[in-house]
């Protein structure tokens, strides 16, 4: 019974968490520019305003069937991963699984943006396709650092492991080098600058959402909401030790999102080959050192 | 006439509250008006405050900023631009070009009254018109949508054939790929 009720509800606590984060993200934004910013709470303003436009236009069946390819495959990798009090399907599906489900949403919009024929958002499928490839080395090989430092893949039983001792067993304390490579794949992964090659709205405006306008946005930044959640989750879950409580969770998720955001706050833009070449090069270096450090 | 206190317009009312702290801009800038933008949206006078963001393309926008004069060649952009954006949707015209022609009047090339093309919700007065004019400007703009008399957009679907007429008689035949007629009848507008 109390595993349908967190069937139901998880991803509304989420997506509530990850309302609140980029309202937060905005504000920081805005003060580190010395703006004053929008409130904290605009992200509320936003979705209500896109979901109750009048006229949504749809370029064809794939284009509405993708947006519920990217928000459904986002609801379903959420439910693999483990959260204080919940962590039913995470027995099921381990971090292999979670890395193939996670590549739906993209795929979904890949599929969607080709069908509005426009080619902004052409392009931005592509880079945001280049930029996966980019990021998933180096997340992938932090991920096997810490599978074989702890001789499991499952994300359940790497957080418990890194609860045993508190701090000091945490996976970035005990091999900061896959960290570091983990928080800089992250960083792409989320789109954030200086990786927004995909979104790059001087260039290709806004890539994939380029033809996106009312309902269709709306569902996009819900879905974006319940996407950052997720991220840093897996980022906390597999070198911060998780959470024993979602107090203690929501902490490190706004620590984490704040070490990435004065980052966006304060870069330009690489170019996609340049953000390719940079992922390809600096993450995996610390991954492969990580990796070393464990197998010697 | 009184408005009658239903279940609709209630909810229409609490809809047109958080709407009007949303705002999305599109800034058509071919004129010279674009440089009191970066001002306005940067730290100095920072619009973000009250919602309103810069928008990069017109399926995502609300409102349509046209700042300065238009040319024959521009207004047919401006107006497949603004077909593009998604109801409800407001046009602001920005310095006195798009008022009555301004200091391009004499001129062949250029519209002289915007407002005989796409539905204008307001205007803003000057030559060029301050930051601090742009802000006020917003502030009436979201204290319109807050009473729910920022309708103008619905003129546009109701009087189409007005605007038509006049947009043909500038540019001569032309066909934006959207059919505004069918759309109204579609999206319950009219």
């Amino acid at each position: 019974m109390s595993t349908i009720l967190w069937i139901v509800f998880y991803p509304i606590i989420a997506f509530i968490i990850g309302l609140f984060m980029l309202g937060y993200a905005r504000k920081f934004t805005a003060r580190v520019q010395r703006r004053y910013g929008p409130p904290w709470h605009q992200l509320i303003f936003d979705i209500v305003k896109l979901m109750s436009k009048k006229t949504n236009i749809s370029h064809g069946y794939m284009h509405d069937i993708a947006i519920m390819m990217l928000l459904g495959g986002t609801l379903l990798t959420l439910l693999f991963i483990p959260v204080p009090g919940f962590h039913y399907f995470a027995q099921y599906g381990d971090m292999l699984v979670i890395m193939y489900i996670i590549l739906i949403p993209s795929l979904g919009m890949a599929l969607g943006v080709g069908e509005t024929a426009n080619p902004n958002g052409s392009i931005g499928i592509s880079r945001a396709l280049m930029m996966l490839a980019g990021y998933d080395v180096a997340f992938a090989l932090s991920f096997i650092g810490m599978a074989m430092l702890n001789h499991t893949t499952s994300m359940y039983q790497l957080m418990l492991i890194q609860q045993q001792h508190g701090i000091s067993s945490w996976g970035i304390v005990v091999n900061p080098f896959l960290g570091i490579a983990a928080l800089i794949a992250l960083q792409g992964m989320m789109g954030e600058k200086p990786f927004e090659v995909f979104i790059a709205p001087h260039e290709i405006a806004t890539g994939p959402m380029v033809e996106m306008g009312g309902k269709y946005l709306g569902i996009m930044m819900i879905q974006h909401c319940i996407g950052v959640f997720l991220e840093i989750t897996i980022f906390i879950n597999l070198f911060l030790g998780g959470a024993k409580n979602w107090i203690e969770l929501i902490v490190k998720l706004f620590v984490v999102f704040t070490v990435l955001l004065s980052v966006n706050a304060v870069f330009g833009r690489f170019r996609t080959d340049d953000a390719v070449r940079f992922m390809w090069k600096i993450p995996v270096a610390f991954a492969i050192i990580g990796l070393l450090i464990v197998i010697l | 006439m009184e408005e009658k206190l239903t279940q609709r317009s209630v909810w229409e009312k609490i809809l047109n509250k958080l709407r009007k702290r949303s705002l999305w801009m599109l800034h058509y800038c071919t004129g010279c008006g674009a440089i009191e933008l970066p001002p306005t949206m940067t730290a100095r006078f920072d619009m973000e405050r009250f919602g309103i963001t810069p928008m990069v393309t017109p399926r995502q926008a609300d409102i349509l900023l046209i700042t300065g004069y238009l040319s024959a060649k521009t207004l047919k952009r401006v107006i497949l631009t603004y077909e593009q954006m998604q109801a409800p949707k407001w046009v602001v015209g920005f310095g006195s070009c798009t008022i009555n022609g301004g200091m391009y009047w004499n001129s062949y090339a250029t519209i002289k009254k915007l407002d005989r093309y796409v539905p204008v919700e307001i205007y803003i007065a000057g030559c060029m018109p301050r930051p601090e004019a742009i802000i006020n400007s917003f502030n009436v703009l979201i204290q319109r949508i807050d009473e729910g008399k920022a309708n103008s957009w619905k003129d546009y679907y109701e009087n189409y054939d007005y605007y038509k007429k006049n947009q043909e008689a500038v540019l001569g035949k032309f066909d934006t790929l959207v059919d505004i007629k069918d759309d109204a009848k579609k999206f319950n507008i009219v």
